[in-house]
């Protein structure tokens, strides 16, 4: 397999969708969108969001499952029923006990309505340690921390400064294509 | 009074280590609940019979207000107002049978409570666990007003006011107030306060869960204060007919109580209260201005009042009926609150079954049909068309279904089948299909018991603290 560094693999931090400390979830939203429109369509799209402080430092990153999430209908009730599973209940018969509450809730777009103007904050995830993997660091090292983690990505950095992101569909990208050029040659060589 | 207080924080202590994982502290909820000298003014019964075991052994416990009857070893609890009954446990040479074992009991059970401090709580029946055949153990624990420990040893764990564990071996776990438990063997759960859940592994599970804030009307516990809602206010307005009871030593027993029929001298019957033969009628139950038919019973803390039973009728422990007309074959569940109202009375047809924890308290008149599963809180004809299934609907679902705040899954058939089978086991128990000569039970085993009283140290140290007291034959 060639060996990558990560550097050659990353989005770089300008090209990535950010937003200040004081957005909110339609704010993060609009900057992906727009990320998106800017960015190289023939490569993977757009995940995530950081989130910015001040000084423009990374202090959080929000997926479209942080998103999703932050949609989810949320009260005391509902919390109930998601803990069902702990009661020896399948997945089915949650999803069923939670479709029945629902019918009686407000309707789900004013529920987004609501969730639009929360702010970013609320819902993001702060970067945990496993989540910084140096620009100069080999795939590997790289996969093996999007691996054991279970990330969908990591923030590159150099020095003390983030400087891209390592998203997973890009790892599995590269990996991808070195395995195929090399399954290839063995066969041409076979052949 | 130091050993009594010492006794306390020995048993929080032992409590909280137990449940340090769901970061739960019994004590802002127990410290001061009851007041210590609440604790020193009652004296401890114990029933003797020709029909029972007498094996009883108090070290260093305070045993206020509380009746044993049975084979029962207290150490380094506190038990108040509570009722330890041992009718029902294994005997040696019983076959106890698990699943597809039938396991030889070598020695008479026993009910054995340590580092424990149980306020106003049932203890009955026998050790479902077949992992401890002759010790139905209750240690490290804490349960509070009107629980019910039934056929459940219990390890580590708190017990909210009204809740039921029921066949159910816990371990680290918090009951929540009126909670009800079924499920084998849990540990480590923390259950939210008002969850109903009956669950067979492999074989089904039923799970409701009364609605937030519904709930605290009717009973709402918070450290500081006592429980308080409807629930209490209920039994306070009841408490001093008790008084009585406990006050008198030779109390009147009504007229027309049928041979076969028991009627414990620990219960309070009211004015025009008839019952039938085969009756079983336990301490600390109160009846008032009603009819039990043949076969009926009223368990610990039941409370019957302006109704009529026809017959047969399970009254489980806690449960209370009031204002209301119960068919033949009608089981009301664990502390079950039924209260109708003059001229809004609750109709329930023969053959239904009012699950544990149920309320259904209107305001309007109500009738259930014959054959019916209710469950939850119903307080009108729609709630009761959402809690409510006929058994024979029940018993078709073989996968899963979701009716309002219930959920089950699995066969409805073994579920209902399950529970029937287990009421038929409780009326034969209590002695309700006796004929005279065979099917003798609790209501015919428990006439004529005798009771006698114990008493702690008055003062000093030791004041509130029984001695070691040893009670054989």
């Amino acid at each position: 397999m060639k060996n990558y560094l990560v550097k050659d693999l990353m989005v770089p931090i300008s090209e990535y969708a950010a937003v200040p400390e004081g957005a909110t979830l339609f704010e993060a939203v609009l900057a992906l969108e727009k990320a998106q429109e800017q960015f190289n369509q023939t490569r993977y799209s757009h995940r995530a969001v950081l989130i910015l402080d001040k000084q423009k430092k990374v202090v959080g990153k929000l997926s479209q499952m942080d998103f999703l999430g932050a949609l989810e209908p949320r009260d005391a009730n509902l919390e109930q029923i998601r803990n069902f599973k702990q009661f020896g209940f399948s997945r089915k018969a949650v999803a069923l006990q939670q479709e029945e509450y629902l019918k009686s809730s407000p309707p789900i777009l004013d529920f987004y309505s609501k969730a639009a103007r929360k702010k970013v904050t609320e819902y993001m995830q702060r970067p945990t340690e496993g989540e910084y993997v140096d620009e100069n660091a080999s795939l590997d090292m790289a996969l093996h921390q999007l691996t054991a983690g279970s990330n969908l990505s990591l923030l590159v950095t150099r020095g003390a400064e983030i400087v891209g992101v390592l998203r997973l569909s890009d790892g599995f990208a590269a990996v991808y294509h070195s395995m195929k050029e090399s399954e290839l040659q063995k066969t041409l060589g076979e052949t | 009074m130091k050993e009594l207080h010492k006794l306390l924080d020995r048993i929080v202590q032992r409590v909280n280590i137990n449940l340090r994982e769901l970061e739960f502290d019994v004590n802002p909820l127990v410290n001061k609940l009851i007041p210590a000298g609440q604790m020193t003014k009652f004296y401890a019964f114990y029933g003797i019979t020709p029909h029972h075991a007498l094996n009883l052994v108090f070290k260093h416990s305070n045993l206020s207000g509380s009746y044993f009857l049975g084979k029962v070893r207290v150490t380094n609890s506190l038990l108040y107002k509570s009722d330890i009954r041992g009718d029902e446990l294994k005997k040696n040479g019983d076959l106890f049978q698990y699943q597809d074992f039938n396991i030889p009991v070598d020695q008479d059970e026993e009910i054995s409570i340590d580092d424990s401090f149980l306020i106003k709580t049932l203890v009955h029946n026998y050790s479902h666990d077949p992992e401890t055949l002759e010790t139905f153990f209750i240690r490290d624990t804490v349960s509070a007003h009107y629980a019910n420990i039934h056929g459940s040893p219990t390890d580590g764990s708190f017990l909210g006011p009204f809740a039921t564990v029921d066949l159910t071996t816990i371990r680290d776990c918090v009951i929540g107030a009126y909670s009800y438990v079924q499920a084998g063997e849990v540990s480590h759960l923390r259950i939210d306060p008002g969850t109903v859940w009956v669950r067979k592994p492999g074989d089904f599970n039923f799970m409701y869960r009364y609605p937030i804030g519904q709930l605290s009307n009717y009973v709402y516990f918070a450290a500081g204060s006592p429980p308080q809602g409807a629930f209490m206010d209920f039994l306070e307005d009841r408490k001093e007919a008790f008084e009585r009871v406990f006050n008198v030593v030779n109390i009147e027993t009504p007229e027309s109580v049928p041979a076969s029929a028991s009627l414990d001298r620990f219960a309070v019957i009211k004015p025009k209260t008839k019952i039938g033969e085969n009756v079983l009628v336990a301490q600390r139950a109160f009846l008032q201005n009603s009819v039990l038919g043949k076969g009926a019973n009223a368990q610990e803390n039941c409370y019957i009042i302006n109704a009529k039973l026809e017959g047969n009728n399970v009254t489980a422990h806690g449960a209370k009926i009031i204002e209301a007309d119960l068919g033949k074959n009608v089981f009301v569940g664990f502390n079950s609150f039924l209260r109708g109202r003059p001229g809004a009375r609750v109709t329930i047809g023969q053959d239904s079954v009012i699950m544990p924890h149920t309320i259904i308290d209107v305001r309007k008149p109500l009738t259930i049909p014959p054959g019916h599963l209710v469950w939850g809180l119903v307080q009108n004809p729609n709630d009761l068309q959402t809690n409510s299934m006929s058994l024979k609907d029940f018993s078709k679902i073989d996968s899963r279904m979701c009716k309002g705040a219930m959920l089950f899954e699995g066969s409805g058939s073994s579920f209902v089948s399950g529970f029937q089978e287990r009421i038929h086991h409780i009326l034969e128990a209590n002695g309700a299909f006796y004929d005279g000569k065979l099917k003798r039970g609790h209501a015919q085993r428990n006439q004529n018991i005798s009771f006698n009283t114990i008493q702690p140290y008055p003062e000093g140290d030791k004041a509130g603290l029984y001695p070691t007291i040893i009670i054989q034959p």
